[in-house]
Formats: structure tokens, C-alpha cells, sequence
């Protein structure tokens, strides 16, 4: 069996690309892999299957999508919310027909009026604004034959936008930790966050929470790894609450081995996220391989880690608080960080195994491809068998002919 | 309590399992209980017809009987587990085994075009759906609980059964390597006939029958075997007994085998069993100098230690002793006990 891959790929700067790089070494060997190169949405020949990595990023996943338009297929959601992607694929190409026919699908007239709003720049776009209550998930979910996810929470916002097709949810796999050694950098404790720098990451929150814990451990260290988004002020934050001084680290863009020694060197990892899009964090992955404990935004995939390895901050009133109460007990516990490490670890080891994850792949690639053929072949026997013995549509026999080979998932 | 033991039944063939559940059977009615054998023929070629022939099974209703309910079924091969019951204990002598480790063998069944490889991935997900709700799982052997937990997740208990019984009995350490098996491809019978071939001394008596007869007395009349080969065929409880209790050791060297009960029956004669490194479950009781020889899974190596045991006798029985007390501690009272609490 063959299957045409469709992702970004390194060295595309991109979550996915890291993602789909490390994945199919180990895919590979249990299943044909074609990966198709950039930009080419002709379907592929001689291929049994196609799968789409799907993404919010119009630039790395424009193509894909349209790949996906000329031949259904397997679609790997990476996030739930494609509201950028499908601004990107619309508006991004002067196509504001397309934006508002888009929001039209989604929510209805008042969708429809509300993108007027955004093409006629009268209200903020609703990407940045209100990306939560349009995902504009709608058109890769129609054009998807079946999809991987990898949480419960976009295995559920896609089943409540109405995918009936199979899903098939996989973890995110944990990457082997380079042998490098951890960069030497003093805190007590030294505290990591890393990804972009802005309000969805709750940087605010998070450096109130850290100036209070300051206040209280003036050996408390903050390493903010990450470029500062566009608009939001850094420095002005920082003189505001006093941390401009030797208590903040800053990085820029770091590359892999820069990052994992930067991850190493730390004693707690901090993943906020508000608004999700439904995505699963490379970071908290790379982080569970360390054996790091980790804080996390009570929302999305974030809240279905198991409290053994993240603390959960719910999100809006009291969150600083929270955050600081969080960092302060585990500074203060060495015991709690220890048993978090370990879990952590465990987790990484189990759940999130290379090979497991690919074998998972294996499996729900290759149902999507032949599944089908299988269900047909035996409801027929079951059919045939049936009729001969006068059992007929509707009865309650038929009934539970039906009822079995659904428990044994046998048919569609 | 009322039992039903639920076994597949491959019409006129009669092998390890058929014995096993025979003698499940028998020692739950001499502790009292009512028990019935459920069987359903099995044929799992071609196509889906190994997923319809489990679906018998899941239509099977065994809640009650005759008006009475059942209080237990106690499960055993594939498919026989996707019975439902409230109290459904498995006894897993083995998975379909062409849906995992013999994929992809000479020993598979399943090519490499979609609908094979999802025929394959439903076979899964049927053995994952009926092991999940089993009240007790338990696994002949460690080989076959890692593989059930590889491929469900589920871990069970590893419990091995005692095997048939015979009037075992030890004669001699005698002139001969004795294989009992049933004679088909992944039982590896022709290592032993190759391992012959090398060594002018070795004489093997070869018990069983089996698709693999045929080629099998081909390859032996090949290698000029025909006086130091004799192919015994079926023998019935007494001559297989005295064959035990006559030979040199006794060989059990198939594919990564689920567990297989020829070495408890070695054991029980006192006989020393040869095996190879990748046997599968005998490893579990066939230790490396201990209670056999366990070599590479090549001819020479097994020439080598069958010669060996011909001149060092003393230790061949040594060896049997120490398998013999290793297999007098599994009983049919500490399973069923095991079985039904």
C-alpha cells in the first residue's frame, strides 16, 4: 500500500514540518510513503491514499488544501480553527468572494455580513478578533474521506461541525532527546517559556505572576525564548513591573539544538495559550521528554495532560494569581517537581512513543484505504446469508444482526 | 455453576487446543460444575470470511440455556472470544496470529493491497473490542500476554495449563530426538531433518501429522535420511508415552510459538528439551543448560547440541529432572481456581 504524503517539510520553518519529519522515518517502515513536494496539488499517481497535514498557516498549507480540493483524502487537523488559513487562501489572493461565500458556509447571513465588515476594513479581522467562533473548518472537513487528530477536543469540535467520517485520534509523538548538555544558566528556579511572544501565549500573565514571585525569590530567573510578535511591547511590559533587570532572559529564534539545551537547563516550563485553535504544543512535548514539569493553560489539548504532569491555570479572572501560586509551590517543592518529572517522562516514554504513534498511523491509514472494501465484503455476506434464511430488512433480526457488527466494528 | 467453554473448531483437524479444551472440560465437571463445550467451526480463507466467522460468535447468545442461565464462559482461540456474556473469562491460547507477528512471513495471509491490510487492522480491532471485556484475562504464556498488551493494550494474566495426560514415564535416555508436533511449516520440523543431515549419528522419530508430511519425507529421502529418519505419524496415548519415556531429548523449536505443551510433556518424562533462540513461549520454560539446550535456530548449532547430550547422558538427565520439577508445579486445581475467582 502507497500513500502520497502532503506537509510542509524542513527546512520550512513550521511545527508540522518538525512534525512530519520526525514521523516518517518511522512510517515508512510499516507503510509506502510518496512525499510530495511543495506546491504540487496534481494528485499523485499510483498512490491507494492521499493524507493532508492541515494547518492554520496559509503559507505552508495553501497548497495543500488545494491538493485536497482535487482529490479527497485523509486529512491529518493539526488545528481546529482555519480561520487565518482559509483568510489566507481567500482574501490573501484577492478572492473576497471567496472569504465571505466562506463565512457565508459558516454562520450564515450574519457570517456573511460580518466578512463585509472585515473586507471593507470597518471591523478588526475576525482571525485575530473572533477566530474561535468561526473556525471555517468547514471545507477541509467536506473534502476529508477521514481525519487524525491528535486530542479530544478536535475530535469533538470536528464531530459538532458535523464530520460524520471516521476519526482517529493519535498523540503527538514525543522526538528522541539529542544528547546535549544543558545550558548553564543560574535561577532559583530557572523558569522557561518558549514560542512567540504575545498575548495569546499570556506573556502579561505570566510576567505579572513571575514579578511576584520575584518579589519573594529574587533568585527566580525567566528565560523568554521566542520572537516578540508584532505589536506587542516587550520592554515597555517589562519597566512596568520592574523586570527589566537581571531576573529576564531573552532569546530570540533559536534553532533545535539551541532549544533543547535552553529546555534542559530549565526547572519548570510554562505553556500558556488563550485562545486555542485547537493545536497540540511541540514545546510541552519536547518538554515532557525532558522530564520537565510543565504549567499549562486549562484549555484545549493542554487540559487533557493528566495532572501528574501539568499544572492547569484556568483562563481570565484570577489567572496571574493562579500562575503565581502554581510557580511558587513548585519552586518551593522539590518533592512535587520530582514525582511531575517523572511522570513526564513516563508519559513521553508510553503514550507518546515514535513507534507507537507510527504503528497508530499504520492502522488508521491503512482502514481509511481498504476499510471500505472490508465493510462491503462482509455486510454482502451478511446480507446474503440473511436473505436465505428470510431475514428481511427492518426486522428486529436484522436489527440485531446490525447492532452486533456494529460492537465489533465490522461495517460502516 | 454452569460453564460453557467456547472453542473454534477447525473441522477434522485435532491439535493442542482441541486437547486443552477437551480436558477444560473434564476437570471443571470433576469439580462439580455443569459445563458444556460451545464450538463453531472456523474457517478463516478467503477474504473477510475470518471477520464473518467471528461475527457467529457474537451472535451467539449464550446468557442462558434451555432457561437456565449460564454463569460464566470461559473463552479460549480466536475467534471464539468475541462471544458476549456478562462474565466472560478468556483464556488466550493464542491471537490469529497471521494478523501480527506472521505478517509479512512466508506464514502470513494478508498482501499488501488495502483491503488486505485493513482486513488485517480489523482482525485488531475485533481482538481489542472482545479482550476489553473480559472480566479475567489471562495468557498461556508471557509470549502471548506481551503480544495481547503490543496490541491491545491490555495486559493479562499469564496462567499456563497443564498438559495432557499420559502415562509419563521415563526408560532410557535413549538413541534417538524425538519431535512431536503437528507437521506444518512454522513448526520448523525440517531444521531438525537438516541438523540429521549433518550429524551421521543423530536418529529422530518424528510424531505427528500435517500438511507438511509430504515435503517433509522429501527433504529427509533428499539428504539420504531415509534409515535415521521414521516419520511415526498420529500416535495415540500410550505409544506417544513410551516414545517420551525412550528418547535421547525431545526437540520443540517452532516460529516465536505461543507456548506449546510438548516441553511440559518432555519435562514430565524427564527428557531434556532442544529449542532455538527464537522459539517464542518455550523459552519461558526451556532454560539454556538448565532444563535443555537452547542454541541459533541452525542446523549445526542443533547438531551440535543433540550430539552433546548423546555423550554427556548424565547431564541430559539432569536437565529432564530439573524441567520435571518445574513441571509438576503447574496443576488443573491452581488454574480453575485461578480460572473462576
Amino acid at each position: 500500500m502507497k500513500i502520497a504524503h502532503y506537509s510542509p517539510m524542513p527546512p520550512e520553518h513550521s511545527g508540522i514540518a518538525d512534525y512530519s519529519a520526525l514521523l516518517l522515518p518511522a512510517l515508512r517502515r510499516r507503510v509506502d510513503v510518496e512525499v510530495i513536494r511543495h506546491g504540487r496539488t496534481r494528485p499523485a499517481r499510483d498512490t491507494d491514499l492521499a493524507v493532508y497535514h492541515v494547518g492554520n498557516n496559509p503559507d505552508a498549507h495553501g497548497w495543500i488544501v488545494g491538493a485536497l480540493r482535487r482529490r479527497p483524502g485523509v486529512v491529518v487537523l493539526h488545528d481546529f480553527v482555519l480561520h487565518h488559513l482559509v483568510a489566507g487562501l481567500t482574501i490573501g489572493r484577492r478572492d473576497g468572494h471567496g472569504y465571505l461565500d466562506a463565512m457565508e458556509r459558516e454562520g450564515g447571513v450574519v457570517g456573511r455580513l460580518l466578512a463585509h465588515g472585515v473586507l471593507d476594513k470597518r471591523i478588526p479581522p475576525l482571525w485575530e478578533s473572533r477566530p474561535q467562533e468561526f473556525h471555517l473548518a468547514g471545507e477541509v472537513l467536506a473534502l476529508a474521506t477521514g481525519l487524525i487528530v491528535h486530542s479530544r477536543h478536535v475530535e469533538e469540535r470536528a464531530r459538532t461541525a458535523g464530520f460524520e467520517g471516521p476519526i482517529w485520534r493519535i498523540p503527538h509523538p514525543a522526538w528522541p532527546v539529542p544528547e546535549l548538555a544543558p545550558e548553564r544558566i543560574r535561577g532559583e528556579p530557572l523558569i522557561g517559556s518558549f514560542g512567540n511572544l504575545n498575548s495569546s501565549k499570556r506573556i502579561p500573565q505570566l510576567l505579572e505572576a513571575f514579578g511576584r514571585l520575584r518579589r519573594d525569590r529574587p533568585g527566580a530567573r525567566l528565560l523568554l525564548v521566542g520572537a516578540v510578535s508584532p505589536g506587542f511591547d516587550l520592554d515597555r511590559r517589562l519597566q512596568r513591573l520592574g523586570l527589566s533587570g537581571e531576573g529576564i532572559l531573552r532569546e530570540d529564534y533559536v534553532e533545535e539544538p539551541r532549544l533543547w539545551s535552553l529546555m534542559a537547563a530549565c526547572d519548570i516550563c510554562i505553556n500558556l495559550r488563550a485562545p486555542t485553535m485547537g493545536e497540540t504544543s511541540g514545546s510541552v512535548i519536547r518538554q515532557l521528554s525532558l522530564g520537565k514539569p510543565v504549567v499549562v493553560s486549562d484549555v484545549g489539548w493542554f487540559s487533557e495532560l493528566s495532572d501528574e504532569v501539568a499544572l492547569k491555570i484556568p483562563v481570565g479572572v484570577g489567572e496571574a494569581e493562579t500562575l503565581h501560586a502554581a510557580l511558587e509551590l513548585l519552586a518551593r517543592d522539590d518533592g512535587a517537581r520530582a514525582t511531575m518529572s517523572r511522570a513526564a517522562l513516563e508519559l513521553a516514554r508510553s503514550e507518546h512513543d515514535l513507534d507507537l504513534v507510527a504503528e497508530l498511523y499504520a492502522a488508521s491509514l491503512e482502514q481509511a484505504a481498504g476499510g471500505e472494501a472490508v465493510a462491503g465484503s462482509v455486510l454482502r455476506e451478511v446480507a446474503e446469508a440473511a436473505a436465505e434464511v428470510g431475514i428481511e430488512a427492518g426486522s428486529p433480526e436484522a436489527s440485531d444482526l446490525a447492532r452486533r457488527l456494529r460492537e465489533l466494528e465490522l461495517g460502516r | 455453576m454452569r460453564i460453557a467453554v467456547c472453542a473454534p473448531q477447525v473441522p477434522f483437524v485435532r491439535g493442542g487446543a482441541e486437547i486443552f479444551t477437551d480436558k477444560l472440560v473434564e476437570e471443571l465437571r470433576a469439580r462439580g460444575h455443569e459445563t458444556a463445550l460451545v464450538t463453531i467451526p472456523f474457517k478463516w480463507y478467503p477474504g473477510t470470511k475470518v471477520l464473518s466467522q467471528a461475527l457467529l460468535w457474537r451472535l451467539a447468545d449464550l446468557e442462558e440455556s434451555n432457561g437456565s442461565p449460564i454463569d460464566l464462559v470461559v473463552t479460549t482461540k480466536f475467534p471464539s472470544y468475541c462471544v458476549r456474556h456478562r462474565n466472560k473469562r478468556v483464556w488466550v491460547l493464542h491471537q490469529f496470529r497471521q494478523a501480527y507477528e506472521l505478517d509479512r512471513t512466508a506464514l502470513g495471509q494478508f498482501g499488501d493491497g488495502p483491503p488486505d491490510r485493513a482486513l488485517r487492522r480489523s482482525v485488531q480491532t475485533l481482538d481489542r473490542i472482545a479482550l476489553a471485556e473480559a472480566v479475567r484475562l489471562f495468557a498461556t504464556s508471557r509470549n502471548v500476554a506481551e503480544r495481547i498488551e503490543r496490541s491491545t493494550g491490555l495486559v493479562a494474566e499469564v496462567m499456563p495449563h497443564p498438559p495432557q495426560e499420559l502415562p509419563y514415564r521415563c526408560e532410557e535416555y535413549g538413541d534417538f530426538v524425538l519431535s512431536v508436533n503437528r507437521l506444518d511449516r512454522a513448526k520448523r520440523i525440517d531444521l531438525l531433518i537438516e541438523a540429521a543431515a549433518l550429524d551421521p549419528a543423530l536418529r529422530v522419530v518424528i510424531a505427528g501429522e500435517g500438511p507438511d508430511r509430504r515435503r517433509l519425507e522429501g527433504l529427509a529421502r533428499e539428504r539420504g535420511l531415509n534409515g535415521r529418519i521414521e516419520f511415526s505419524g498420529l500416535a495415540d496415548e500410550e505409544k506417544l508415552a513410551s516414545l517420551y519415556a525412550r528418547c535421547l531429548a525431545v526437540y520443540y523449536a517452532p516460529v516465536d510459538e505461543d507456548f506449546g505443551m510438548v516441553p511440559f510433556e518432555a519435562f514430565l518424562s524427564r527428557k531434556p528439551v532442544l529449542t532455538t533462540t527464537d522459539a517464542g513461549g518455550p523459552l519461558e520454560i526451556v532454560t539454556d543448560r538448565r532444563t535443555g539446550l537452547v542454541t541459533a535456530p541452525e542446523a549445526d548449532a542443533l547438531a551440535a547440541a543433540a550430539g552433546w547430550l548423546r555423550e554427556h547422558r548424565g547431564d541430559a538427565e539432569a536437565l529432564g529432572a530439573a524441567g520435571h520439577d518445574l513441571a509438576a508445579q503447574v496443576t488443573w486445581d491452581g488454574c480453575i481456581d485461578r480460572l473462576l475467582s
